[in-house]
């Protein structure tokens, strides 16, 4: 089983947050592959995991520095909003140790500059994730 | 409004009562005004959205009667 184990100083106050790259889904890379045209470069992505998300969330411009278009909608309810309607993107989400996870991920604005990606239940659907707060670490695996 | 779906959503609406009655659960792949087919997965749908259309804005959506949102707690969310 694909895992890693991620260290945080202060895990409570900063949260288990890990690097990942942000890449196209496998369909649009073998699509774009066999048009011949360039397979857009993954954006490097601190990540939240967050256990109080639906689904996953990448920074709303990321979708266009990857070349992606929308395929499909959600609506979305935040502390301060209801109903509000996003785009839908399938990208890939490389973390360490190769767990690749692909999802479809909303793009919207995270407040901060910290955070460019929210990991929701959709990911972590797939896996057993272990918080260990006095040692300040926390594991994924799928 | 999403502008870049804008022309999808409203076929979605126009064709949803005929879509739940032959296909509840399922998903549907719309492009510009068009239902194109319905399929068992979204990734199924989606696949074939890309093969079809290439990189550009398409519509995949579960047919059912109420949507469901999903929900954030956090406010890292600026929405």
């Amino acid at each position: 089983m694909p895992s890693f184990t991620a260290q945080v100083p202060n895990l409570h106050v900063i949260g288990p947050v890990v690097e990942v790259q942000v890449a196209v889904g496998s369909v649009l890379e073998g699509v774009l592959t066999s048009n011949g045209e360039p397979i857009p470069t993954p954006i490097t992505a601190s990540a939240m995991i967050d256990t109080g998300a639906t689904g996953t969330v990448i920074r709303q411009e990321m979708p266009g520095q990857l070349g992606l278009n929308p395929v499909g909608t959600a609506m979305i309810n935040t502390p301060s909003s209801e109903g509000v309607e996003c785009y839908e993107y399938l990208v890939r989400l490389f973390f360490q140790n190769n767990v690749v996870i692909e999802t479809l991920a909303i793009g919207a604005p995270l407040q901060g500059q910290h955070i460019q990606c929210l990991i929701g239940r959709d990911v972590l659907a797939h896996g057993v994730l272990i918080y260990v707060g006095y040692t300040n670490t926390f594991t994924l695996s799928f | 409004m999403l502008e870049l779906l804008e022309k999808e959503q409203a076929a979605y609406e126009e064709h949803k009562t005929e879509l739940l009655g032959r296909a509840k659960g399922k998903f549907v792949l719309i492009k510009d005004n068009k239902v194109e087919d319905v399929f068992d997965s979204n990734m199924d749908a989606i696949r074939q959205g890309y093969e079809r259309f290439g990189n550009v804005p398409f519509l995949v959506k579960r047919i059912q009667e109420l949507e469901k949102p999903l929900d954030f707690t956090s406010n890292l969310l600026g929405v």
